[in-house]
């Protein structure tokens, strides 16, 4: 289980990182904030609805890539990557080492984070469905997650530090603002497809939707809070929704490792 | 079996060639001095072996595996300290030592590990904290887990004292001793010769010569060169010089005559002169060392880092580069 061993070896230096520490402060104050000036007006599920929306899907991605961008690149220009695969280990147990270990110390530090928002929420008057809370916070971590493994990836095939930062503003800009504009617009213009397209202008709608991870988390959340999680009227989409979850987490760190397999360090 | 063999290994980047058809074998237990100027090649030969970087044409096997499929598992079996390495600047120095237990699946004691590449009190420190000398040792102490049956060191004397580069010699005699193959490189001849079975040196990406200590010593000879300054002598002065038995030859260049001799006849020399009526103002020597030969295979570029500094403690380079190093005053009246 050598990616085990590496993975463990990265939690423990991520967790000890500057940036992961302080954006995590920062992202617990803005909940805590929201949570404690909302709490009188608003349900519990409101307040992580409101909050869903002003930063969570925002500022998670942001964070998981300022945590994981330099995951490989960073190692291999200051040499500790030399080190790593000094050791008994492979280029794939290094790539989804770092994806495990980092996307174990972010969410670490989600689940603390959502600590103190759930006891300003408790306070009422409004009840907290604790149940609710816990699957929020673990799809938090999921959505951290799987921008990890997109920075990893994208760490892992990028030539160099600085390209490596630029890709992950990039992709930053790709999936959070530019998806949803690009696919508000999309929708419009393909409101009514041709005949000969075998697909509805919904399905159509909806891959693009589903298919960014900072979106398909957004209607899972969306779902989850308005009380109809895996159920109701879109429970295939959120499945769908779940297993893009899925596959960018896997497919991302592949494609990168595609990439690194072949580069001389 | 041998512990490391490339067949005809080419390396190039674009237009440079940094390693050109190098064939090069190391028997298993022996110590393997791999010597060059910076920039011969060394590193990339080195990075080859580790599988860090690809050859473009030839074969390298390591204790008996092709590189690049079995690359785990030959790192399994060998203990690295590579080239332009940087340590976890968050994590301890024994955390350090305990992952690389962890990876090999070892079970050594961190702190005898620590205790024996003299990191003993500072095993609770960041390794970001460490001197350059310390982080060498760390790498070394990583190196030495499990025991392993090779030992590929890329200038393992970068950053240590004179005192630190004998005890890392100590310790590459040790691990020979247990029966460890150890391959390392250095661009200072010195901090080999005491050591290694056998050496190689590399120059311009080949292999220019490749002979134990004691055929390299025969090769050099017991020639000196004996530096005189005096008031005044011609190129005529030194015919009676030139004469004598075991001087190979003589030359004056203003109030400086160089002869080389056999060390038996610099008396002889002196006496020459002398009665030929030149004053002599003073006297050195310098023994045609390993160290001059290592140079001569490689242009005189044998003791300089990039940078223009010296490191190590063998060679003591003064930092030009075009000065032979370690000439040995003697004589010195």
């Amino acid at each position: 289980m050598s990616w085990l061993v590496v993975a463990r070896k990265d939690f423990e230096d991520a967790i000890r990182s500057r940036w992961l520490i302080g954006l995590t402060v920062v992202f617990i104050l803005l909940v805590s904030g929201v949570s404690y000036l909302a709490r009188q007006t608003a349900s519990a599920n409101a307040v992580l609805q409101l909050s869903g929306s002003l930063f969570v899907g925002t500022l998670v991605p942001l964070i998981a890539l300022v945590v994981a961008y330099n995951a490989v690149t960073g190692e291999r220009e200051s040499g500790s990557l030399k080190l790593l695969l000094s050791l008994p280990h492979s280029r794939a147990d290094v790539v989804f080492g770092k994806v495990v270990g980092r996307a174990a110390a972010l969410s670490t530090a989600i689940t603390v984070g959502f600590v103190l928002p759930a006891v300003i929420l408790a306070l009422g008057p409004f009840t907290l469905e604790i149940g609710t809370y816990i699957i929020y916070t673990a799809l938090v971590a999921l959505l951290a997650s799987v921008f990890v493994g997109i920075a990893v990836g994208w760490s892992a095939a990028a030539p160099s530090q600085r390209t490596a930062l630029g890709g992950a503003i990039g992709l930053y800009f790709l999936f959070v603002p530019f998806w949803n504009g690009i696919q508000f617009r999309l929708r419009t213009a393909i409101a009514s497809l041709p005949d000969w397209v075998p697909l509805s202008a919904e399905t159509v709608g909806n891959a693009l939707y589903l298919s960014n991870p900072a979106s398909a988390f957004q209607g899972l959340t969306t779902a989850l809070l308005g009380g109809q999680f895996l159920s109701g009227e879109s429970a295939g989409l959120q499945v769908s929704a779940l297993s893009m979850l899925l596959f960018w987490l896997l497919a991302a760190p592949l494609v990168g490792l595609l990439v690194f397999q072949r580069r001389d360090l | 079996m041998s512990a490391i063999q490339l067949s005809n290994v080419t390396k190039r980047y674009g237009d440079l060639t940094a390693v050109r058809n190098l064939d090069l074998t190391v028997e298993s237990g022996e110590i393997y001095g791999f010597l060059g100027p910076n920039g011969a090649g060394k590193s990339t030969t080195i990075n080859m072996l580790l599988d860090f970087v690809r050859p473009t044409e030839g074969t390298i096997t390591v204790l008996g595996e092709p590189v690049g499929d079995s690359s785990v598992d030959i790192r399994e079996r060998t203990g690295v300290l590579p080239e332009g390495f940087d340590v976890y600047s968050r994590l301890t120095g024994r955390k350090h030592i305990e992952f690389a237990i962890e990876s090999k699946e070892a079970d050594n004691d961190p702190d005898a590990i620590l205790d024996r590449v003299g990191l003993a009190d500072a095993g609770d420190r960041a390794a970001g904290e460490y001197s350059k000398g310390m982080r060498q040792r760390l790498v070394l102490g990583m190196a030495l887990v499990g025991d392993p049956e090779l030992l590929i060191l890329d200038e393992p004397s970068t950053g240590l004292d004179p005192g630190g580069a004998k005890e890392m010699r100590d310790i590459v005699q040790q691990e020979a001793d247990r029966g460890a193959t150890v391959f390392f490189s250095s661009h200072v001849l010195g901090q080999v010769e005491a050591v290694c079975d056998r050496v190689g040196i590399l120059h311009k990406g080949e292999l220019v010569t490749e002979d134990s200590i004691e055929g390299l010593r025969e090769e050099t000879g017991s020639e000196e060169t004996l530096i005189l300054t005096v008031d005044d002598a011609t190129d005529d002065d030194l015919d009676p010089i030139r004469r004598l038995d075991g001087v190979s030859g003589a030359a004056v260049d203003g109030p400086t005559v160089t002869v080389s001799c056999e060390s038996g006849v610099k008396n002889e020399v002196i006496a020459t002169l002398s009665e030929a009526g030149i004053e002599i103002e003073d006297i050195e020597t310098e023994s045609t060392s390993l160290e001059e030969l290592f140079l001569s295979y490689t242009d005189g570029e044998g003791v300089v880092e990039k940078d223009g500094r010296s490191t190590g403690s063998g060679g003591g380079g003064d930092g030009t580069g075009s000065q032979p190093p370690e000439a040995t005053p003697e004589g010195r009246q």
